[in-house]
């Protein structure tokens, strides 16, 4: 009994052992990092007025949350987000039908979708870019003369979710990939025999049964389209009112050497996001990967 | 059935479209001499080479490219390792910490990266680490963790484990055993993850933009979004083409040669919900 | 082998080299350079290489001076140089500042203040407005290398006697329009500092300001109210381009350049390139002072200035440097060659400026009641609220869009600004 227990014992300590450094680092990267800025959220912090720092409490949440171009910069986020994981759900799963059942060059079609995924986002962005400038693009060509998308509020937010969506369907598509090799061919069969059909099927067999991995993806896309960075900020950089949260906490720190203001910021995407993910598990009643332990 | 196959080929090509159309573009424009490089084509009407080399004799391509490399590499490096423990511990042993693991991985890997940006950037700089390799290997271990420890412990989970002590008994010493039959089994995982976090930080661009200011750590894609025109008053579109192409090689290689690695890495953690 | 091929493949096969070449000077960083390597941070200037080789053989051995280019816009330049000073970066040494940077820097302890021996020198014989843009309460913060003033540049041949206010500008444009004639004014419009810079000269010649002269408290009020209906009125006319709202400084040249308008708002570099591009505008192309309300207005004033950074690791040599990159023979060599007008008054009356600045004269006068713009450590947000604000003029609000900017430039003052 004790021998067990030594054993059961000794197995714990070299767990922690073999844990310890990767918890170490996302402690000393993650959490550290965050609770600081918590801390200089409530301090007046400019670098431009070095002697002037302070501690203010709350009074830097009280200028960003009345302020319109934080407001401005969160409905565009917002928008951006709902809009362009919708897109993704439906094309990601017409991909990943189209991955799963294709009778031809399943490889082929398996490769070329993830080239999207892989590309820097960056790299596409600009991509995109110069198809849309006006006389460099050949998207910007097939528009009438003198439209200039980009400079334009609704059409550069158009771009950036046309942008976002090629970027990150390949991925929707192979989280949707999964639960659909899950859905066990028999039941199709079964149900083609009572006479139902391709559409019928789909929308009472297949999709009950790949909630899980639809509430997966849907909860991994969403915290990830709501960070929105790089496409912003080679498409327009925020201009005409396109900027997202993570672009004007940017400008506030990098252009606006305001440390206070972009703290506060920081935190206050950390609790949309953790807002985000709660009401997420709640509602689509899903518990997050792995964390219902062995199987 | 021929009907079936075309309808699958019309829709494969539509796929294949999709995806290729936006890379294809960057290749035309890398292609396009300066004076045609303006006019809207998608295939160039004249070819030339001429931005690749401007992209490393005046624009300085070569560095950043060369970071990019050593800091994502070493960033892989040390999450694989680091990553390798944390997965065999969930995946083989039994404690008590094994969800709350799990779940703090999860928490980082959904953190909005620009709450990082701030604090990072105030600490880095007062302890020197801004604008050095290790200031940004720092954060692409921490992001690229997550995604390892998830990846290698569903493989190591599949792991017939037994089979170590089969061979034992077979009369191999413990390090026979672990090399000849466990690493060979442990191998696809450990790939699959490495090429998984290398794409990761490859693609970073918000940390490389903040938290570096010149050539000694930018990285391509910060690099990228910096270029000059020759002159004031020409665009860099040829270079940055260009420079993007030569950025994306690296993903295709990945691509075509662990397709079916990425596949299951990127599903692995999915299947179960 | 044609000789473009060949110059083709030479360009290749050098390109090769040089890369190899580049490898090499990066494993070997930075060895066998003797003497101080003064690194100088600047923005394009086409022709600043010949200006540090002459300096650089001025200083025999003491220092060299190593070129550094910025990105081509000034919120990148500003963006990457404030980076690093933050960073306390020892690697930039003096600084090509744009005269909107001198408060922001200097309150941040970032730049140098000039010691009296190297200020006297720096001061001698400048112009009076572009010292201004380089003095932060009290102390010379930089070097003033070129000033820039706009002018308005028309056509004689569609508006024989210069508009001298906005409202005659708008008038003649009417006119021009029911004769079917080109009848656009190319303004800077566009969502960024040309916008802004607009808005400062319309409020000065409503008689206000911005900012308070000592930058610590907002004024603008009833004198703002005005400039933006103007503006706006103008935004809404017949003169006012439909892309105005994209225009920037190169737009405007283009756009005069195509025949398309009768007259711009614009730096005096839209000359030359006037003369190389369309010699047959150019016969009837013009400049007169920047328009006004009630008169003659106060033209926008800009340019750059050389700073020493607080984390040099050679002051001294800095100074040096930063003194012989803006002496008379370097400022005539930008004016001559990038067309960057001087900041000393002497160098004007070269006759080497004779053929390149027909216009040379209005410069000065202009210069006499140009209006800088807010002096404020915190110019950064006045210049991106005030255009987030005012963009589109067409839809300008005067009376909500004053009331607004007040609040946001009261609260930028008190670090608690939002930038867009």
């Amino acid at each position: 009994m004790t021998a067990k227990g030594d054993v059961k014992r000794a197995e714990r300590r070299l767990a922690l052992w073999l844990c310890a450094p990767a918890i170490i680092f996302m402690a000393l990267v993650a959490a550290w990092p965050i609770l600081y800025s918590v801390w200089l959220s409530f301090n007046r912090y400019d670098l431009r007025f070095p002697k002037d720092q302070a501690f203010v409490g709350l009074e830097n949440y009280i200028t960003v949350l009345t302020n319109e171009f934080w407001w401005t910069a969160f409905g565009v986020t917002v928008l951006i987000t709902v809009v362009s994981v919708a897109i993704e759900l439906v094309l990601g799963m017409g991909l990943a039908v189209v991955m799963h059942r294709t009778l031809v060059g399943r490889g082929l079609v398996r490769t070329v979708v993830l080239i999207p995924y892989g590309i820097v986002t960056v790299v596409a962005a600009f991509g995109w870019f110069y198809a849309w400038t006006p006389g460099t693009g050949w998207l910007a060509s097939l528009l009438p003369a003198g439209s200039a998308p980009l400079t334009e509020q609704w059409p550069a937010i158009g771009i950036i979710i046309l942008a976002e969506v090629w970027k990150t369907t390949p991925f929707m598509a192979l989280l949707l990939l999964a639960g659909l090799a899950l859905v066990p061919d028999e039941l199709h069969r079964a149900a083609a025999m009572d006479g139902a059909g391709r559409w019928k099927r789909f929308v009472s067999i297949t999709l009950p049964l790949m909630r899980p991995a639809i509430a997966v993806a849907l909860l991994f896309r969403t915290l990830d389209a709501f960070r929105i960075y790089d496409n912003i900020y080679v498409l327009t950089n925020g201009a005409q009112n396109t900027g997202s949260v993570s672009i004007i906490t940017y400008t506030n720190l990098v252009s606006g050497l305001n440390l206070g203001i972009g703290s506060t910021m920081s935190v206050l995407i950390f609790l949309t996001v953790a807002i985000i993910a709660f009401v997420f598990v709640k509602m689509l009643g899903t518990s997050t990967p792995g964390s219902e332990g062995r199987r | 059935m021929m009907g079936k196959r075309i309808q699958w080929t019309a829709l494969d090509i539509v796929v294949v479209a999709f995806a290729l159309i936006p890379v294809l573009w960057l290749v035309s424009l890398s292609l396009k001499t300066p004076a045609t490089i303006a006019d809207g084509g998608f295939i160039p009407r004249q070819w030339t080479f001429e931005n690749y080399v401007n992209v490393f004799t005046e624009g300085g391509f070569l560095r950043p490219l060369l970071n990019s490399i050593g800091i994502a590499g070493l960033a892989t490096v040390i999450a694989i390792v680091l990553g390798t423990f944390a997965a065999y511990a969930i995946a083989r042993l039994d404690f008590p910490g094994r969800n709350l693991m799990l779940g703090a991985a999860l928490l980082v890997a959904m953190f909005p990266q620009v709450s990082l940006v701030t604090p990072l950037f105030n600490i880095e700089r007062q302890l020197g680490l801004f604008n050095t390799w290790p200031g940004l290997i720092l954060p692409y271990v921490t992001f690229a963790l997550p995604l390892t420890i998830y990846t290698m412990s569903t493989f190591f989970r599949e792991i017939p484990w037994e089979l170590e002590k089969a061979a034992k008994m077979d009369g191999a010493s413990s390090f026979q055993a672990f090399r000849k039959v466990i690493v060979p089994l442990a191998a696809p995982g450990v790939v699959t993850a490495a090429v998984l976090a290398f794409i990761q930080s490859w693609n970073d661009f918000l940390f490389a933009i903040s938290l570096t200011s010149s050539d000694t750590a930018r990285t391509a894609p910060a690099a990228i979004s910096f270029f000059t025109g020759s002159s004031q008053f020409e665009d860099p579109t040829g270079s940055v083409s260009a420079a993007a192409v030569i950025v994306t090689i690296p993903i295709v290689i990945f691509v075509l040669i662990f397709q079916r690695r990425i596949v299951s890495g990127l599903t692995a953690g999915a299947v179960k919900g | 082998m044609s000789n473009q091929q060949r110059s083709r493949t030479f360009r290749l096969v050098s390109g090769v080299v040089a890369v190899i070449g580049a490898a090499a000077v990066l494993t070997g960083c930075g060895s066998g350079t003797d003497g101080k390597v003064i690194n100088l941070y600047n923005a394009p200037q086409e022709n600043l290489g010949q200006i540090v080789e002459r300096c650089n053989e001025m200083a025999d051995g003491d220092y060299h001076i190593r070129l550094n280019t910025l990105p081509r816009d000034a919120d990148g330049q500003r963006e990457q140089m404030v980076r690093r000073l933050a960073a306390a970066d020892s690697g930039m040494d003096v600084l090509g500042i744009d005269v909107t940077w001198t408060a922001e820097l200097a309150s941040a302890d970032w730049i140098l203040p000039w010691p009296d021996d190297v200020r006297a020198k720096a001061e001698e014989g400048v112009l009076e407005a572009p010292l201004t843009t380089a003095t932060y309460e009290d102390e010379l913060y930089a070097a003033p290398y070129n000033t820039n003033v706009q002018l308005l540049w028309y056509r004689t041949d569609l508006m024989p006697e210069p508009a001298q206010t906005w409202d005659e500008l708008v008038a003649t444009a009417q006119r021009l329009e029911e004769e079917q004639k080109p009848h656009h004014v190319e303004v800077t419009g566009a969502q960024y500092e040309g916008l802004v810079v607009w808005f400062n000269s319309m409020v000065a010649a409503a008689g206000g300001a911005i900012l308070n002269k000592e930058g610590d408290a907002v004024e603008l009020g009833q004198p703002a109210v005005e400039a933006l209906e103007d503006m706006r009125d103008f935004a809404r006319s017949p003169a006012a381009n439909p892309s105005m709202s994209n225009t920037q400084e190169d737009q405007a040249r283009l756009a005069m350049e195509n025949g398309s308008s009768f007259a711009q708002i614009n730096w005096p570099f839209v000359y030359a390139s006037m003369v190389a591009n369309r010699p047959d505008i150019a016969e009837n192309f013009a400049w007169a002072p920047y328009p006004g309300i009630d008169g003659p207005g106060n033209a926008p004033l800009g340019g750059a200035n050389f700073a020493v950074s607080a984390f040099s690791e050679h002051p001294e040599e800095s100074f040096e440097a930063a003194l012989c990159l803006r002496d008379d023979e370097s400022q005539l060599m930008a004016a001559v060659n990038d067309g960057l007008p001087p900041t000393i008054e002497s160098v004007y009356a070269d006759e080497r400026m004779a053929d390149p600045y027909p216009m040379r004269d209005a410069i000065l006068e202009a210069l006499e009641t140009a209006v800088p713009r807010p002096v404020t450590p915190v110019y950064q947000n006045v210049s991106t609220v005030t255009s987030a604000l005012l963009s589109p003029p067409a839809d300008i609000d005067p009376i909500e869009a004053e009331r607004k900017l007040a609040s946001q430039l009261a609260d930028a003052l008190e670090s608690k600004g939002v930038l867009p």
